[in-house]
């Protein structure tokens, strides 16, 4: 039973990873722009909530709505101050400047909202769900479920809506997305705006109940092997990759972690990460597979 | 409807492309432009269309006017909204969606639904093999079958004018007579043409009238009926004298040394 508990816990979290993964999916197909700083976007995302609910008291259904509106805002002012002149740069001077954007962020939430541990809101019931000997946080199941919707929702707006097909079009080819009249600006813009409110939503689950600090960015670096997993354009791809990388993060915690005294189950998301690219460099569902010249 | 007046186009500002081209296409014409190899067709084409911006190039000269109004060094964006599409050179299809995708890409302007769904249906009239293989995967597609598609996807926007970049390249007989077939049905319905081509007997079979490049200049134009009979246009302009060397053009023509992002 322990080790059902390990899987779907594990699975979970994966799901979580999932989420975040998505944000840093959608920014990289719209501008191939890598961004280190997704981390810091769930922080920040993080901070917005905590401002809302707690320093301007607003009751929990109007301050998420409000977080969301806020986050979209600031995914927008970001891509604009820090990345617009940056279209079509070297992918080097692109990845410098999210690392920049990481280092900015941390000075600006420091600076705007203090070093100091700040609650976090509990927008999820604390009391997990058993189901006989199985335990599994509230927070976490709700996550997942959104997880699920988010990506059947994306999934379909990328591919079946006009804006979407817009965004689809500027994330294979720019140049031929802007040679049928799209804007690749607006679409890159509108992929921060998404990439932030999934960030921010992946705050909320992933910080219910709990202290907010700087070390919630870890989650974002735990959500990189996902998206390089699914291949860095597959939205559905995150789901599956999410949930492999989450149990077996779950397991080698489990049962690993204290034979070999150490936190194997942190770095697993990365061990898997490079098995598969060596294997796979596109990832399991990632472009770049068709080449027919 | 577009007019081309000494028009001077450079790449990275130091390489001048295009060293004075004046060309005029009339409405309701098909205006063909050959030349050899690197004679400057493809940036007559990107000049007019803004496309030559992603290649870090720029028209340094001149002026182009479609309708009477000035479009060069337009964003590409908005010369489409102006009704003029740019087929570019080398099948560039979306590749990882489907046919029909792709055509809704090139009809995405259209806010209105049952429009967008006329527009697929004259498509699909047009052109009845995209109707077959809609749910394709584009880069799956044979390279006739492509070419379809960037027409189709074209005509999706409805433009006025479509420039178009070497339709026949690669293809086999049978499939140029197809793909000629298309130009000139939408030609009589109206549309205009400015079309570059190496292969001089498709071109003639549908232009009106001929502009032949060499070296970033023109140096020759008239009457397509006229300049087909003209055997050393063929011989000394169009550098047709063998097969074998058109073939082996085929494969330094991958210079392209685009700027892969553009905004
Ligand atoms: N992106 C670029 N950067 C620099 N120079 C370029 C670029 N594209 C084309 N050129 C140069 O401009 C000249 C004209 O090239 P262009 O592609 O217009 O020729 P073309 O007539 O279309 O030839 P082809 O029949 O091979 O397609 C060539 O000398 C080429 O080397
Ligand atoms: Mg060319």
């Amino acid at each position: 039973m322990d080790f059902l508990n390990y899987v779907i816990n594990g699975a979970l979290i994966g799901l979580l990873y999932a989420l975040i993964a998505m944000g840093f999916v959608v920014i990289y197909r719209a501008s191939k722009v890598f961004n280190f700083a997704q981390g810091e976007l769930v922080i920040l995302g993080g901070f917005i909530v905590w401002y809302t609910s707690f320093e301007l008291g607003l009751n929990l259904w109007l301050a998420i709505p409000i977080s969301l509106i806020a986050s979209a805002f600031a995914g927008y002012l970001i891509e604009r101050i820090f990345l617009t002149k940056l279209i079509g740069e070297s992918v080097f001077s692109m990845v410098m400047v999210t690392v920049g954007l990481l280092i900015f962020l941390r000075g600006f939430i420091l600076l705007v909202f203090g070093p100091a541990v700040r609650p976090f809101p509990i927008v999820f019931p604390l009391r997990p769900l058993f189901i006989g000997d199985l335990l599994i946080p509230m927070n976490l199941l709700i996550g997942g479920g959104i997880t699920i919707v988010c990506a059947v929702g994306l999934s379909w707006f990328f591919n079946k809506t006009r804006p979407g097909l817009r965004m689809t079009a500027v994330a294979e080819d720019h140049v031929v997305a802007s040679s049928m009249g799209i804007s690749v600006k607006h679409s890159i813009a509108a992929a921060w705006i998404i990439g932030a409110v999934l960030s921010t939503m992946g705050a909320i689950i992933f910080l219910s109940g709990k202290s907010l600090t700087f070390l919630a960015s870890d989650i974002g670096f735990a959500a990189l092997p996902v998206a390089l997993f699914a291949g860095l354009e597959s939205i559905g791809g995150l789901i599956l990759a999410g949930v492999i990388v989450g149990v077996a993060q779950g397991l080698a915690t489990a049962y690993l972690d204290p034979i070999i005294g150490g936190s194997i189950g942190t770095v697993m998301p990365f061990i898997i990460m490079l098995g598969i690219l060596l294997v796979r460099p596109t990832g399991l569902f990632g472009w770049r597979t068709i080449e027919r010249v | 409807m577009l007019q081309l007046n000494n028009v001077e186009a450079t790449y990275s500002d130091v390489i001048l492309a295009l060293k004075g081209v004046s060309i005029t296409v009339d409405e309701g014409q098909c205006v063909a432009l050959l030349g050899a190899n690197g004679a400057g067709k493809s940036t007559t084409l990107k000049s007019i269309s803004g496309t030559i911006q992603s290649e870090d190039g720029e028209v340094t000269g001149g002026s182009i006017l479609l309708d009477g109004k000035p479009i060069h060094n337009m964003e590409a964006s908005d010369v489409v909204r102006r009704g003029l599409v740019h087929v570019m050179e080398g099948r560039r299809v979306l590749r990882h969606m489907t046919a029909e995708q792709n055509l809704i890409v090139g009809g995405h302007m259209v806010r209105n639904s049952t429009e967008l769904n006329q527009r697929l249906e004259h498509v699909y009239k047009l052109m009845p093999r995209l109707k077959e293989l809609r749910s394709r995967t584009a880069g799956f597609m044979s390279g006739g079958e492509q070419q379809l598609l960037l027409i189709g996807r074209a005509v999706m926007a409805q433009p006025k004018l479509i420039i178009i970049d070497e339709p026949s390249l690669g293809l086999a007989p049978l499939m140029i007579k197809d793909v000629f077939g298309v130009l000139k049905r939408l030609k009589d319905e109206g549309t205009t043409f400015l079309l570059v081509e190496q292969n001089s007997a498709a071109a003639f079979g549908i232009a009106d009238y001929c502009y032949v490049m060499e070296n970033g200049r023109i140096v020759l134009d008239g009457p397509a009926d006229k300049m087909a009979e003209n055997e050393d246009v063929k011989e000394f302009y169009l550098g047709m004298t063998s097969e074998g060397e058109r073939k082996s053009y085929r494969d330094i023509k991958h210079y392209r040394r685009r700027k892969r992002w553009l905004g």
